[in-house]
């Protein structure tokens, strides 16, 4: 059982995968730390070397910016828009996509589930 | 895709023209414009402009965050008012809870 980055444990898949557990390090940034650490592509977690997972952490500690800081910038970035009182923050705001794309239709990650409009017959199949 | 930063950023040249006029006029006036497509820059900060909207000139007071935005982001273009019959879905399902 590893830890790394604070409360991640990946569990016994390869490393590749395992480090993409954690919030911030996807395939890129994965791959990256492989590659500067030397671990082979097949080692699996639970085989590592007490002293790579060290250097796996401290190398994320350092060059890295992961979970919870990573999410506060986020969060501060999205929050200065709303403060700011620009487009972008009022879509922010409002919980509509933010880039210009269209909200007569779709939109449904931004939106939500599809609200009932009252009054409006369900088409009988 | 983001600005070649060798081209600088694109301001409308009467917009510095009038922004020096009235920091040498030091008087605080709405300064109108109509030019939303201009990058805000930090010598505008302080300053409040007019920004037109496609109907009137909205207000607009630079602060020192607003600096690399478009002047045109903070004068939105359309009015949203709602759906009326979502207002009255709103009323329907209020009632309803609250009989229930």
């Amino acid at each position: 059982m590893a830890r790394i980055a604070g409360v991640n444990i990946p569990t016994n898949k390869r490393v590749l995968i395992a480090l993409q557990y954690i919030h911030g390090i996807g395939q890129k940034n994965a791959k990256d730390i492989i590659e500067k650490v030397n671990i082979p592509a097949e080692r699996r977690v639970s085989q590592l070397s007490d002293n790579e997972v060290l250097q796996i952490r401290e190398m994320i500690d350092r060059d890295y910016i992961v979970e919870g800081d990573l999410r506060r910038e986020v969060a501060t970035n999205i929050k200065r828009l709303m403060d700011l009182g620009c487009y972008r923050g009022l879509r922010h705001r409002k919980g509509l996509p933010v880039r210009g794309q269209r909200t007569h239709t779709n939109a449904r990650t931004r939106k939500g589930p599809a609200k009932a409009i009252a009054g409006k017959k369900k088409p009988t199949a | 895709m983001s600005r070649s930063v060798w081209k600088g950023p694109f301001v409308d040249g009467y917009l510095l023209k009038k922004a020096d006029a009235s920091r040498s006029s030091g008087r605080h006036e709405m300064i109108k414009i109509w030019s939303r497509r201009s990058t805000i820059l930090p010598q505008f900060v302080g300053l409040t402009f007019g920004v037109y909207n496609g109907q009137k000139h909205i207000p607009v007071n630079v602060t020192e965050e607003m600096v690399g935005h478009k002047f045109g982001e903070f004068s939105p273009t359309r009015t949203f008012y709602g759906h009326t019959s979502d207002r009255k879905s709103k009323r329907s399902s209020g009632s309803a809870s609250a009989a229930g």
